[in-house]
Protein backbone atom coordinates (compact mmCIF):
# COMPACT_ATOMS: atom_id res chain seq x y z
CA UNK A 1 0.00 0.00 0.00
CA UNK A 2 1.32 3.89 -0.44
CA UNK A 3 3.07 4.78 2.09
CA UNK A 4 1.97 8.31 1.96
CA UNK A 5 -1.86 7.24 2.60
CA UNK A 6 -0.80 4.60 5.27
CA UNK A 7 0.55 7.43 7.21
CA UNK A 8 -1.96 9.86 6.81
CA UNK A 9 -5.09 7.14 7.44
CA UNK A 10 -3.14 6.07 10.57
CA UNK A 11 -2.22 9.48 12.47
CA UNK A 12 -5.97 10.23 11.60
CA UNK A 13 -6.59 6.89 12.98
CA UNK A 14 -8.79 8.32 15.76
CA UNK A 15 -10.84 10.60 13.92
CA UNK A 16 -11.20 8.48 11.68
CA UNK A 17 -12.84 5.68 13.65
CA UNK A 18 -15.28 8.52 15.51
CA UNK A 19 -16.26 9.75 12.67
CA UNK A 20 -17.36 6.23 11.18
CA UNK A 21 -19.13 4.88 14.59
CA UNK A 22 -21.21 7.93 14.29
CA UNK A 23 -22.55 7.07 10.75
CA UNK A 24 -22.60 3.57 11.36
CA UNK A 25 -24.84 3.75 14.53
CA UNK A 26 -27.16 5.74 12.36
CA UNK A 27 -27.63 3.30 10.14
CA UNK A 28 -28.59 0.43 12.94
CA UNK A 29 -32.10 1.85 13.32
CA UNK A 30 -33.33 1.02 9.58
CA UNK A 31 -32.03 -2.76 9.51
CA UNK A 32 -32.83 -5.79 11.54
CA UNK A 33 -29.84 -5.64 13.34
CA UNK A 34 -31.89 -4.22 16.18
CA UNK A 35 -32.42 -7.38 18.16
CA UNK A 36 -28.81 -7.08 18.90
CA UNK A 37 -27.53 -5.48 22.22
CA UNK A 38 -26.25 -2.12 21.94
CA UNK A 39 -22.41 -3.81 23.59
CA UNK A 40 -22.24 -6.02 21.30
CA UNK A 41 -23.24 -3.81 18.43
CA UNK A 42 -20.83 -1.55 19.66
CA UNK A 43 -18.04 -3.96 20.46
CA UNK A 44 -18.56 -5.09 16.69
CA UNK A 45 -18.17 -1.96 15.18
CA UNK A 46 -14.94 -1.45 17.09
CA UNK A 47 -13.45 -4.33 16.02
CA UNK A 48 -14.64 -3.97 12.74
CA UNK A 49 -12.92 -0.79 11.97
CA UNK A 50 -9.89 -1.36 13.78
CA UNK A 51 -9.39 -4.20 11.77
CA UNK A 52 -9.99 -1.91 8.29
CA UNK A 53 -7.87 0.46 9.47
CA UNK A 54 -5.05 -2.12 9.29
CA UNK A 55 -5.15 -3.63 5.88
CA UNK A 56 -3.92 -0.29 4.83
CA UNK A 57 -0.53 -1.45 6.00
CA UNK A 58 -0.77 -4.79 4.20
CA UNK A 59 -0.16 -6.14 0.88
CA UNK A 60 -3.02 -7.60 -1.37
CA UNK A 61 -1.36 -11.05 -0.51
CA UNK A 62 -1.10 -10.28 2.84
CA UNK A 63 -5.43 -9.43 2.81
CA UNK A 64 -6.09 -12.83 1.96
CA UNK A 65 -5.43 -13.91 5.02
CA UNK A 66 -6.03 -10.88 6.91
CA UNK A 67 -7.83 -11.66 10.01
CA UNK A 68 -10.65 -9.05 8.60
CA UNK A 69 -11.94 -12.59 6.07
CA UNK A 70 -12.02 -14.14 9.98
CA UNK A 71 -13.73 -11.52 11.07
CA UNK A 72 -16.77 -11.52 8.16
CA UNK A 73 -16.80 -14.75 8.16
CA UNK A 74 -17.81 -14.97 11.89
CA UNK A 75 -19.98 -12.37 11.18
CA UNK A 76 -21.89 -14.09 8.02
CA UNK A 77 -22.24 -17.04 10.68
CA UNK A 78 -24.20 -15.93 13.29
CA UNK A 79 -26.01 -14.16 10.48
CA UNK A 80 -25.27 -10.56 10.29
CA UNK A 81 -26.64 -9.11 6.94
CA UNK A 82 -24.29 -8.61 3.97
CA UNK A 83 -25.95 -4.75 3.95
CA UNK A 84 -24.03 -4.13 7.22
CA UNK A 85 -20.64 -4.76 6.04
CA UNK A 86 -21.37 -3.21 2.14
CA UNK A 87 -22.52 0.18 3.70
CA UNK A 88 -19.65 -0.42 6.59
CA UNK A 89 -17.01 -0.44 3.93
CA UNK A 90 -18.76 2.73 2.26
CA UNK A 91 -18.81 4.42 5.10
CA UNK A 92 -15.35 3.73 5.79
CA UNK A 93 -14.37 5.07 2.42
CA UNK A 94 -16.49 8.25 3.27
CA UNK A 95 -14.66 8.83 6.33
CA UNK A 96 -11.19 8.62 5.16
CA UNK A 97 -11.65 11.27 2.46
CA UNK A 98 -13.39 13.77 4.55
CA UNK A 99 -11.22 13.70 7.32
CA UNK A 100 -7.96 13.44 5.21
CA UNK A 101 -8.91 16.01 2.82
CA UNK A 102 -10.26 18.52 5.60
CA UNK A 103 -6.95 17.93 7.72
CA UNK A 104 -4.02 17.43 5.11
CA UNK A 105 -3.45 20.71 2.88
CA UNK A 106 -1.40 19.28 0.68
CA UNK A 107 -3.39 16.25 -0.32
CA UNK A 108 -6.65 18.86 -1.33
CA UNK A 109 -7.44 18.44 -5.12
CA UNK A 110 -4.92 15.69 -5.57
CA UNK A 111 -6.80 13.15 -7.50
CA UNK A 112 -3.95 10.60 -7.72
CA UNK A 113 -4.40 10.64 -3.48
CA UNK A 114 -8.34 10.21 -3.89
CA UNK A 115 -7.67 7.03 -6.81
CA UNK A 116 -5.34 5.21 -4.13
CA UNK A 117 -8.26 5.34 -1.55
CA UNK A 118 -10.53 3.96 -3.69
CA UNK A 119 -8.20 1.41 -4.83
CA UNK A 120 -8.01 0.64 -1.00
CA UNK A 121 -11.11 0.28 -0.42
CA UNK A 122 -12.38 -1.52 -3.41
CA UNK A 123 -9.93 -4.39 -3.10
CA UNK A 124 -11.20 -4.98 0.57
CA UNK A 125 -15.00 -4.56 -1.22
CA UNK A 126 -14.07 -7.79 -4.24
CA UNK A 127 -12.23 -9.74 -1.17
CA UNK A 128 -15.14 -9.98 1.18
CA UNK A 129 -17.61 -10.14 -1.46
CA UNK A 130 -16.35 -12.86 -3.05
CA UNK A 131 -16.29 -14.64 0.80
CA UNK A 132 -19.87 -13.38 1.21
CA UNK A 133 -21.02 -15.38 -1.91
CA UNK A 134 -18.95 -18.36 -1.36
CA UNK A 135 -19.66 -18.94 1.76
CA UNK A 136 -24.11 -18.75 0.41
CA UNK A 137 -23.49 -20.87 -2.42
CA UNK A 138 -22.15 -23.54 0.04
CA UNK A 139 -24.95 -22.63 2.24
CA UNK A 140 -27.77 -23.19 -0.84
CA UNK A 141 -25.65 -25.95 -1.67
CA UNK A 142 -26.27 -27.73 1.19
CA UNK A 143 -29.73 -27.30 1.63
CA UNK A 144 -30.23 -28.79 -1.85
CA UNK A 145 -28.61 -31.97 -0.76
CA UNK A 146 -30.09 -31.62 2.49
CA UNK A 147 -34.00 -31.61 -0.03
CA UNK A 148 -32.11 -34.71 -1.96
CA UNK A 149 -31.94 -36.83 0.75
CA UNK A 150 -35.37 -35.98 2.22
CA UNK A 151 -36.46 -37.02 -1.56
CA UNK A 152 -39.00 -39.66 -1.70
CA UNK A 153 -37.75 -43.28 -0.14
CA UNK A 154 -39.50 -46.29 -1.29
CA UNK A 155 -40.79 -48.31 2.07
CA UNK A 156 -41.98 -52.13 1.14
CA UNK A 157 -44.96 -52.53 3.58
CA UNK A 158 -45.92 -56.53 3.07
CA UNK A 159 -44.19 -58.79 0.64
CA UNK A 160 -44.24 -57.41 -2.96
CA UNK A 161 -46.27 -54.13 -1.34
CA UNK A 162 -44.12 -50.82 -1.30
CA UNK A 163 -45.10 -47.80 -0.23
CA UNK A 164 -43.94 -44.25 -1.86
CA UNK A 165 -44.81 -41.28 0.71
CA UNK A 166 -44.55 -37.94 -1.41
CA UNK A 167 -43.70 -34.85 0.49
CA UNK A 168 -43.79 -31.15 0.02
CA UNK A 169 -43.78 -29.18 -3.31
CA UNK A 170 -42.34 -31.41 -6.86
CA UNK A 171 -40.25 -29.78 -9.25
CA UNK A 172 -39.19 -31.09 -12.63
CA UNK A 173 -35.64 -31.73 -10.52
CA UNK A 174 -37.02 -33.47 -8.08
CA UNK A 175 -39.79 -35.81 -9.95
CA UNK A 176 -36.74 -37.12 -11.89
CA UNK A 177 -34.77 -38.08 -8.67
CA UNK A 178 -38.37 -39.31 -7.27
CA UNK A 179 -38.90 -41.60 -10.31
CA UNK A 180 -35.31 -43.03 -9.93
CA UNK A 181 -35.41 -44.09 -6.45
CA UNK A 182 -39.46 -45.25 -7.79
CA UNK A 183 -37.61 -47.78 -10.06
CA UNK A 184 -34.77 -48.73 -8.20
CA UNK A 185 -36.47 -49.52 -5.12
CA UNK A 186 -38.87 -51.29 -7.48
CA UNK A 187 -36.35 -53.52 -8.68
CA UNK A 188 -34.27 -54.02 -5.11
CA UNK A 189 -37.36 -54.96 -2.95
CA UNK A 190 -39.55 -57.19 -5.95
CA UNK A 191 -42.47 -54.59 -5.25
CA UNK A 192 -45.39 -56.01 -7.48
CA UNK A 193 -47.06 -52.83 -6.39
CA UNK A 194 -46.18 -49.85 -5.44
CA UNK A 195 -48.44 -47.10 -2.87
CA UNK A 196 -47.98 -43.47 -4.09
CA UNK A 197 -49.13 -41.51 -1.41
CA UNK A 198 -49.65 -37.55 -2.19
CA UNK A 199 -51.36 -37.14 1.06
CA UNK A 200 -48.14 -34.29 1.96
CA UNK A 201 -48.13 -33.05 -1.61
CA UNK A 202 -49.71 -29.35 -1.35
CA UNK A 203 -50.63 -28.80 -4.32
CA UNK A 204 -51.64 -31.04 -7.58
CA UNK A 205 -50.90 -28.87 -11.01
CA UNK A 206 -50.82 -30.03 -14.22
CA UNK A 207 -46.79 -30.39 -13.84
CA UNK A 208 -47.37 -32.13 -11.17
CA UNK A 209 -49.80 -34.80 -12.47
CA UNK A 210 -47.74 -34.98 -15.25
CA UNK A 211 -44.36 -36.09 -13.05
CA UNK A 212 -46.95 -38.60 -11.51
CA UNK A 213 -48.61 -40.16 -14.66
CA UNK A 214 -44.85 -40.54 -16.19
CA UNK A 215 -43.91 -42.07 -13.06
CA UNK A 216 -46.63 -44.79 -12.79
CA UNK A 217 -46.10 -45.54 -16.46
CA UNK A 218 -42.39 -45.96 -15.77
CA UNK A 219 -43.36 -48.48 -13.06
CA UNK A 220 -45.21 -50.70 -15.39
CA UNK A 221 -42.81 -51.02 -17.99
CA UNK A 222 -40.32 -52.36 -15.07
CA UNK A 223 -43.12 -54.67 -13.98
CA UNK A 224 -44.78 -53.75 -11.36
CA UNK A 225 -48.41 -51.88 -10.80
CA UNK A 226 -48.91 -48.21 -9.64
CA UNK A 227 -52.06 -47.16 -7.16
CA UNK A 228 -52.71 -43.34 -6.20
CA UNK A 229 -53.39 -42.68 -3.28
CA UNK A 230 -53.89 -40.33 -0.07
CA UNK A 231 -56.12 -38.06 -2.68
CA UNK A 232 -58.18 -35.13 -0.51
CA UNK A 233 -60.66 -33.44 -1.83
CA UNK A 234 -59.50 -30.55 -2.81
CA UNK A 235 -57.28 -32.43 -4.87
CA UNK A 236 -59.68 -34.37 -6.81
CA UNK A 237 -61.35 -31.28 -7.55
CA UNK A 238 -58.24 -29.42 -8.67
CA UNK A 239 -57.48 -32.99 -10.98
CA UNK A 240 -60.95 -32.91 -12.40
CA UNK A 241 -61.14 -28.71 -13.08
CA UNK A 242 -57.51 -28.80 -14.50
CA UNK A 243 -58.78 -31.69 -17.16
CA UNK A 244 -56.41 -34.03 -15.81
CA UNK A 245 -56.80 -37.67 -17.05
CA UNK A 246 -56.14 -40.23 -14.75
CA UNK A 247 -58.16 -42.94 -15.74
CA UNK A 248 -55.94 -45.04 -16.75
CA UNK A 249 -54.40 -45.89 -13.46
CA UNK A 250 -55.97 -47.06 -9.92
CA UNK A 251 -56.55 -44.25 -7.21
CA UNK A 252 -57.48 -44.35 -3.72
CA UNK A 253 -58.53 -41.87 -1.81
CA UNK A 254 -56.64 -43.13 1.63
CA UNK A 255 -53.32 -45.55 2.16
CA UNK A 256 -55.21 -48.14 3.92
CA UNK A 257 -57.83 -48.68 1.19
CA UNK A 258 -54.59 -48.80 -1.36
CA UNK A 259 -52.72 -51.49 1.15
CA UNK A 260 -56.27 -53.57 1.02
CA UNK A 261 -56.46 -52.95 -2.56
CA UNK A 262 -52.91 -53.80 -3.36
CA UNK A 263 -53.28 -56.76 -1.13
CA UNK A 264 -56.27 -58.32 -3.30
CA UNK A 265 -53.94 -57.55 -6.92
CA UNK A 266 -51.33 -59.89 -5.38
CA UNK A 267 -54.05 -62.74 -3.89
CA UNK A 268 -54.05 -61.96 -0.11
CA UNK A 269 -56.96 -60.15 1.98
CA UNK A 270 -56.30 -59.06 5.38
CA UNK A 271 -58.68 -61.67 8.22
CA UNK A 272 -59.59 -61.37 11.60
CA UNK A 273 -58.08 -64.00 13.89
CA UNK A 274 -61.10 -65.64 15.66
CA UNK A 275 -60.44 -66.40 19.44
CA UNK B 1 -26.51 -63.09 -35.09
CA UNK B 2 -29.78 -64.72 -33.53
CA UNK B 3 -31.32 -64.97 -30.30
CA UNK B 4 -32.18 -68.45 -28.92
CA UNK B 5 -35.68 -69.03 -28.44
CA UNK B 6 -36.70 -71.76 -26.04
CA UNK B 7 -39.48 -73.71 -25.13
CA UNK B 8 -40.97 -74.45 -22.01
CA UNK B 9 -44.23 -76.77 -22.36
CA UNK B 10 -46.84 -74.27 -23.51
CA UNK B 11 -44.68 -71.20 -23.48
CA UNK B 12 -41.48 -69.79 -25.50
CA UNK B 13 -38.83 -67.92 -22.80
CA UNK B 14 -36.58 -65.37 -24.53
CA UNK B 15 -33.84 -63.42 -22.63
CA UNK B 16 -32.36 -61.12 -25.22
CA UNK B 17 -28.32 -61.12 -24.04
CA UNK B 18 -26.83 -59.31 -26.69
CA UNK B 19 -27.17 -55.70 -28.04
CA UNK B 20 -29.96 -54.92 -30.33
CA UNK B 21 -29.09 -53.53 -33.78
CA UNK B 22 -31.86 -53.50 -36.16
CA UNK B 23 -30.78 -56.62 -38.25
CA UNK B 24 -30.61 -58.60 -35.30
CA UNK B 25 -34.05 -57.36 -34.00
CA UNK B 26 -36.08 -57.66 -37.01
CA UNK B 27 -34.59 -61.26 -37.54
CA UNK B 28 -35.81 -61.56 -33.75
CA UNK B 29 -39.54 -60.83 -34.89
CA UNK B 30 -39.54 -63.07 -37.57
CA UNK B 31 -38.14 -66.06 -34.89
CA UNK B 32 -40.55 -65.64 -32.81
CA UNK B 33 -43.54 -65.58 -34.60
CA UNK B 34 -42.01 -68.31 -36.42
CA UNK B 35 -41.71 -70.61 -33.46
CA UNK B 36 -45.13 -69.85 -32.25
CA UNK B 37 -46.24 -71.15 -35.37
CA UNK B 38 -44.28 -74.18 -34.94
CA UNK B 39 -44.93 -75.13 -31.57
CA UNK B 40 -48.56 -73.86 -30.90
CA UNK B 41 -47.23 -71.59 -28.16
CA UNK B 42 -49.78 -69.91 -25.78
CA UNK B 43 -47.76 -67.54 -24.49
CA UNK B 44 -44.49 -65.63 -24.64
CA UNK B 45 -41.79 -64.18 -22.04
CA UNK B 46 -39.57 -62.21 -23.10
CA UNK B 47 -36.96 -61.09 -21.07
CA UNK B 48 -34.62 -57.60 -21.43
CA UNK B 49 -32.90 -57.56 -18.12
CA UNK B 50 -29.68 -57.71 -20.26
CA UNK B 51 -30.89 -54.70 -22.19
CA UNK B 52 -29.02 -51.35 -21.35
CA UNK B 53 -31.04 -49.26 -23.84
CA UNK B 54 -34.08 -49.41 -26.32
CA UNK B 55 -34.93 -46.65 -28.84
CA UNK B 56 -37.94 -45.53 -30.74
CA UNK B 57 -37.24 -48.73 -33.96
CA UNK B 58 -36.15 -51.56 -31.25
CA UNK B 59 -39.75 -50.42 -29.25
CA UNK B 60 -41.46 -50.43 -32.30
CA UNK B 61 -40.42 -54.10 -33.01
CA UNK B 62 -40.91 -55.11 -29.62
CA UNK B 63 -44.44 -53.76 -29.73
CA UNK B 64 -44.89 -55.13 -33.17
CA UNK B 65 -43.97 -58.44 -31.96
CA UNK B 66 -46.85 -58.43 -28.69
CA UNK B 67 -49.56 -57.50 -31.37
CA UNK B 68 -48.53 -59.96 -33.80
CA UNK B 69 -48.04 -62.65 -31.00
CA UNK B 70 -52.01 -61.55 -29.68
CA UNK B 71 -52.87 -61.87 -33.53
CA UNK B 72 -51.32 -65.51 -33.48
CA UNK B 73 -53.22 -66.14 -30.37
CA UNK B 74 -50.14 -66.33 -28.07
CA UNK B 75 -49.81 -63.59 -24.93
CA UNK B 76 -46.50 -61.63 -24.93
CA UNK B 77 -45.38 -60.76 -21.23
CA UNK B 78 -42.00 -58.47 -21.21
CA UNK B 79 -40.34 -58.49 -18.63
CA UNK B 80 -36.79 -56.89 -16.49
CA UNK B 81 -36.62 -53.47 -18.59
CA UNK B 82 -34.53 -51.90 -16.62
CA UNK B 83 -35.47 -48.80 -14.62
CA UNK B 84 -33.00 -46.33 -16.79
CA UNK B 85 -34.39 -48.06 -20.01
CA UNK B 86 -37.88 -47.63 -18.48
CA UNK B 87 -37.27 -43.76 -17.39
CA UNK B 88 -35.89 -43.22 -21.27
CA UNK B 89 -38.78 -44.52 -23.29
CA UNK B 90 -40.97 -42.42 -21.03
CA UNK B 91 -38.95 -39.34 -21.52
CA UNK B 92 -39.24 -40.59 -25.45
CA UNK B 93 -43.25 -40.18 -25.08
CA UNK B 94 -43.38 -44.35 -25.97
CA UNK B 95 -45.74 -45.72 -23.67
CA UNK B 96 -45.86 -49.72 -24.70
CA UNK B 97 -49.57 -49.19 -23.54
CA UNK B 98 -51.11 -52.39 -23.97
CA UNK B 99 -48.05 -54.81 -23.22
CA UNK B 100 -48.15 -56.71 -20.34
CA UNK B 101 -44.47 -56.38 -18.38
CA UNK B 102 -43.32 -58.41 -15.06
CA UNK B 103 -40.27 -57.51 -13.00
CA UNK B 104 -38.58 -60.82 -13.81
CA UNK B 105 -38.95 -64.04 -15.70
CA UNK B 106 -40.57 -65.97 -12.56
CA UNK B 107 -43.35 -63.29 -12.41
CA UNK B 108 -43.56 -63.12 -15.82
CA UNK B 109 -44.92 -66.51 -16.06
CA UNK B 110 -47.12 -65.76 -13.48
CA UNK B 111 -48.57 -62.93 -15.13
CA UNK B 112 -49.25 -65.20 -18.39
CA UNK B 113 -50.95 -67.83 -16.49
CA UNK B 114 -53.31 -65.11 -15.22
CA UNK B 115 -53.69 -63.66 -18.52
CA UNK B 116 -54.48 -67.34 -19.70
CA UNK B 117 -57.26 -68.25 -17.12
CA UNK B 118 -59.04 -64.88 -17.90
CA UNK C 1 -8.47 -32.39 -22.01
CA UNK C 2 -10.99 -32.65 -24.85
CA UNK C 3 -11.83 -35.93 -25.64
CA UNK C 4 -13.55 -36.48 -29.33
CA UNK C 5 -15.38 -39.74 -31.44
CA UNK C 6 -15.71 -39.67 -34.98
CA UNK C 7 -18.40 -42.55 -36.02
CA UNK C 8 -18.84 -43.12 -39.88
CA UNK C 9 -22.78 -44.15 -40.44
CA UNK C 10 -23.13 -46.01 -43.68
CA UNK C 11 -23.97 -49.53 -42.64
CA UNK C 12 -26.57 -50.14 -39.35
CA UNK C 13 -23.58 -51.64 -37.81
CA UNK C 14 -22.93 -47.72 -37.42
CA UNK C 15 -25.47 -47.12 -35.36
CA UNK C 16 -24.41 -49.85 -33.19
CA UNK C 17 -20.90 -48.41 -33.24
CA UNK C 18 -22.20 -45.15 -32.40
CA UNK C 19 -23.77 -45.86 -29.43
CA UNK C 20 -21.59 -47.33 -27.87
CA UNK C 21 -18.54 -44.87 -28.34
CA UNK C 22 -21.34 -42.35 -26.91
CA UNK C 23 -22.16 -44.49 -23.69
CA UNK C 24 -18.61 -45.10 -23.21
CA UNK C 25 -17.69 -41.33 -23.23
CA UNK C 26 -20.37 -40.55 -21.16
CA UNK C 27 -19.36 -42.92 -18.71
CA UNK C 28 -16.22 -41.31 -18.51
CA UNK C 29 -17.45 -38.36 -18.25
CA UNK C 30 -19.48 -39.59 -15.03
CA UNK C 31 -23.32 -39.63 -16.39
CA UNK C 32 -25.38 -41.73 -14.06
CA UNK C 33 -27.01 -44.91 -15.06
CA UNK C 34 -29.81 -43.23 -16.49
CA UNK C 35 -28.21 -40.45 -18.28
CA UNK C 36 -26.08 -43.03 -20.08
CA UNK C 37 -29.10 -44.66 -21.50
CA UNK C 38 -30.73 -41.24 -22.17
CA UNK C 39 -27.35 -40.82 -24.52
CA UNK C 40 -26.92 -43.73 -25.92
CA UNK C 41 -30.48 -43.97 -26.98
CA UNK C 42 -30.61 -40.00 -28.57
CA UNK C 43 -27.71 -41.02 -30.46
CA UNK C 44 -28.97 -44.35 -31.35
CA UNK C 45 -31.99 -42.22 -32.88
CA UNK C 46 -29.98 -39.47 -34.44
CA UNK C 47 -27.52 -42.49 -36.44
CA UNK C 48 -30.44 -44.11 -37.46
CA UNK C 49 -32.17 -41.00 -39.20
CA UNK C 50 -28.88 -40.55 -41.12
CA UNK C 51 -28.87 -43.92 -41.90
CA UNK C 52 -32.86 -43.85 -42.82
CA UNK C 53 -32.73 -40.66 -44.63
CA UNK C 54 -29.12 -39.74 -46.02
CA UNK C 55 -27.98 -43.12 -46.25
CA UNK C 56 -24.22 -42.19 -44.81
CA UNK C 57 -23.27 -39.31 -42.38
CA UNK C 58 -21.22 -38.77 -39.46
CA UNK C 59 -21.97 -39.02 -35.50
CA UNK C 60 -19.25 -36.88 -33.80
CA UNK C 61 -19.22 -36.87 -29.58
CA UNK C 62 -17.39 -34.90 -27.57
CA UNK C 63 -17.01 -33.69 -24.38
CA UNK C 64 -18.57 -29.68 -23.44
CA UNK C 65 -17.82 -27.47 -21.24
CA UNK C 66 -19.45 -24.09 -20.59
CA UNK C 67 -19.41 -21.68 -17.93
CA UNK C 68 -17.97 -24.40 -15.44
CA UNK C 69 -20.45 -26.73 -16.69
CA UNK C 70 -19.48 -30.51 -18.03
CA UNK C 71 -21.57 -32.50 -20.13
CA UNK C 72 -21.59 -34.51 -23.56
CA UNK C 73 -22.30 -33.28 -26.87
CA UNK C 74 -23.34 -35.20 -29.90
CA UNK C 75 -22.51 -33.60 -33.68
CA UNK C 76 -25.16 -35.94 -35.71
CA UNK C 77 -23.96 -34.30 -39.58
CA UNK C 78 -25.01 -35.78 -43.63
CA UNK C 79 -25.31 -34.73 -46.50
CA UNK C 80 -28.58 -36.09 -47.15
CA UNK C 81 -31.84 -34.52 -49.02
CA UNK C 82 -32.38 -31.84 -45.90
CA UNK C 83 -35.68 -31.59 -43.85
CA UNK C 84 -38.62 -30.42 -45.88
CA UNK C 85 -41.16 -29.51 -42.90
CA UNK C 86 -38.84 -28.90 -39.98
CA UNK C 87 -41.98 -27.70 -37.58
CA UNK C 88 -43.33 -30.98 -38.22
CA UNK C 89 -40.40 -33.71 -37.45
CA UNK C 90 -40.73 -32.54 -34.20
CA UNK C 91 -43.97 -33.07 -33.70
CA UNK C 92 -44.97 -36.28 -31.96
CA UNK C 93 -46.36 -38.98 -33.82
CA UNK C 94 -45.06 -37.54 -37.44
CA UNK C 95 -43.33 -40.02 -39.11
CA UNK C 96 -42.54 -40.57 -43.09
CA UNK C 97 -40.30 -44.09 -42.21
CA UNK C 98 -43.31 -45.76 -40.71
CA UNK C 99 -41.71 -45.92 -37.50
CA UNK C 100 -43.10 -44.43 -33.85
CA UNK C 101 -42.21 -40.85 -34.60
CA UNK C 102 -41.02 -40.51 -31.42
CA UNK C 103 -37.41 -40.02 -33.05
CA UNK C 104 -36.71 -36.53 -33.12
CA UNK C 105 -39.21 -35.03 -30.47
CA UNK C 106 -38.02 -37.84 -28.22
CA UNK C 107 -34.01 -36.55 -29.07
CA UNK C 108 -34.99 -33.20 -27.95
CA UNK C 109 -36.31 -34.57 -24.94
CA UNK C 110 -34.06 -36.63 -23.90
CA UNK C 111 -30.84 -34.26 -24.10
CA UNK C 112 -30.78 -30.35 -22.51
CA UNK C 113 -29.82 -28.81 -25.69
CA UNK C 114 -31.27 -28.94 -29.26
CA UNK C 115 -30.75 -27.68 -32.13
CA UNK C 116 -31.42 -28.44 -35.71
CA UNK C 117 -30.32 -26.89 -39.14
CA UNK C 118 -31.22 -27.86 -42.37
CA UNK C 119 -30.78 -26.77 -46.23
CA UNK C 120 -33.00 -28.71 -48.70
CA UNK C 121 -29.90 -30.98 -51.16
CA UNK C 122 -27.43 -29.63 -49.14
CA UNK C 123 -27.56 -32.00 -45.67
CA UNK C 124 -28.48 -31.30 -42.07
CA UNK C 125 -27.14 -31.11 -38.81
CA UNK C 126 -27.98 -31.50 -35.26
CA UNK C 127 -26.53 -30.91 -32.45
CA UNK C 128 -27.48 -31.97 -28.98
CA UNK C 129 -25.93 -31.68 -25.47
CA UNK C 130 -26.45 -33.33 -22.70
CA UNK C 131 -25.18 -31.47 -19.12
CA UNK C 132 -23.97 -33.10 -16.04
CA UNK C 133 -26.25 -32.54 -13.47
Amino acid sequence: MNSVIKDMVLEHKEDITDSWLKEISKFRSDDMLQNISDKMYENTNLEFVNILILTVQKTNEELEHDELIQFVEKLIQIGWPLNYITRGLQEFRKACVEIISNREENSHNNLEFFKKIEDWIDDIVNLLVTQYSGSWENTVFLQKMALKELSAPLIPVFENISVMPLIGTIDTERAKLIMENLLEGVIEHRSQVVLIDITGVPVVDTMVAHHIIQASEAVRLVGAKCILVGIRPEIAQTIVNLGIDLGKFPTKSTLKKGIESALELTQREIVELKK
Amino acid sequence: MRIPILKLHDYLLISVQVELDDQTALQFQEDVLEKIHEEGSRGVVIDLTSVDMIDSFIAKVLGDVVDMSNLMGARVVLTGIQPAVAITLIDMGIVLDDVPTALDLEQGLDRLQLELED
Amino acid sequence: MQVQTHVDIHSEWGIVAARQAGRKLAREIGFGSVDQARITTAISELARNIYLYANKGQIQIEEATSAGKRGIKIIATDQGPGIKEIRRVMEDGFTTSGGLGAGLPGVKRLMDDFDIDSELKVGTTITAIKWLR
